[in-house]
């Protein structure tokens, strides 16, 4: 399967998704036009990678701010990882935020209360 | 717009301790760009990252429900007239307050009002409750956002949101929503 390369934007975050070493990156802001048109690329991938994904698979978020419906794709990102993990897959996610900004944080927890699967969250 | 004009506008708007103001057609760029001056300013004013990001949060969510309530009801091919936007940044003593208005189909006031009488009306765990209710609800097909915004406002606002509805004819209202922080 192809890696998935986005770029980030000064509104949109960058997406690097390397399928072989099971390492997903999500960094920056996102509160794109869209955003349910700049994610759906990211679900495609994804939904077509948790079929057979690597051995174990991280997904690194570093995401300092997003809009709301942003979070709800990110709601939606999580839900299919938590769906692989329940399958029986090594899913994780590690959450990095700056220890200045406590919103930051509060929202990180919010994101793990939905899911089941092993959710760090990560001060820098 | 005539001199005595414009110094009215002015004063008005200084004695709002104004960061921004802006009216007219919004465009994603205009967002971003308004968006950048704010945070910038906030930033030079040291105040803690946290409370930058709750006023650039509320403020990127009025203007974008600003935004896609007006390109949604262009696609319905019911243009709304005199592109009618505002958002306004202020400080209220100690309090940074924005604010937003815009003109809606009358036929959307009651389902508005309703939706901000019922958070006016939760505390900070109701509150939460509906966000959390909300976001796990299937998208909406063509839905342009979420329906977690006024929420997402609600829970980051230090007093219940204030709003007014107001008839400009029989077609539209102007909708006005105050979200103190």
């Amino acid at each position: 399967m192809d890696s998935l390369r986005i770029e980030a934007t000064s509104c949109s975050p960058l997406i690097d998704f390397d399928p072989a070493a099971g390492l997903l990156r999500i960094e920056g802001e996102s509160y794109p036009e869209n955003s349910f048109d700049f994610y759906a690329p990211v679900f495609g991938w994804l939904e077509e990678y948790l079929k057979a994904p690597a051995p174990a698979v991280v997904l690194d978020i570093g995401l300092s701010y997003l809009n709301t419906s942003s979070i709800k794709c990110m709601i939606d990102v999580l839900e299919m990882l938590d769906g692989a993990h329940q399958n029986g897959q090594t899913v994780s996610v590690r959450w990095h935020y700056d220890s200045d900004n406590d919103r930051a944080l509060d929202m990180a927890e919010e994101f793990a209360e939905d899911v089941s699967l092993p959710f760090e969250i990560l001060a820098h | 717009m005539k001199g005595n004009e414009l110094f009215n506008l002015q004063e008005l708007l200084s004695r709002q301790k104004l960061l921004i103001c802006f009216s007219g057609p919004f465009s994603h760029s205009v967002i971003e760009e308004l968006g950048k001056a704010v945070r910038n300013h906030l930033e030079n004013e040291r105040i803690e990252k946290s409370a930058i990001m709750d006023v650039f949060s509320v403020y990127v969510e009025q203007a974008q429900n600003v935004r896609n309530y007006t390109a949604s009801r262009e696609a319905l091919g019911r243009p709304i007239p005199a592109n009618s936007g505002i958002v306004v940044i202020g400080k209220e003593g100690d309090h940074y307050v924005v604010s937003s208005g815009n003109l809606v189909e009358a036929d959307d006031v009651p389902g508005l009002s309703a939706m901000l009488e019922k958070l006016r009306g939760l505390d900070k765990a109701g509150l939460k409750a509906v966000y959390k209710e909300q976001s796990r609800k299937p998208r909406e097909p063509g839905a342009s956002g979420a329906g977690l915004g006024l929420i997402d406002m609600a829970r980051k606002a230090t007093r219940p949101l204030e709003y007014s509805l107001r008839a400009v004819d029989d077609a539209y209202f102007f909708f006005s929503l105050e979200v103190q922080l």
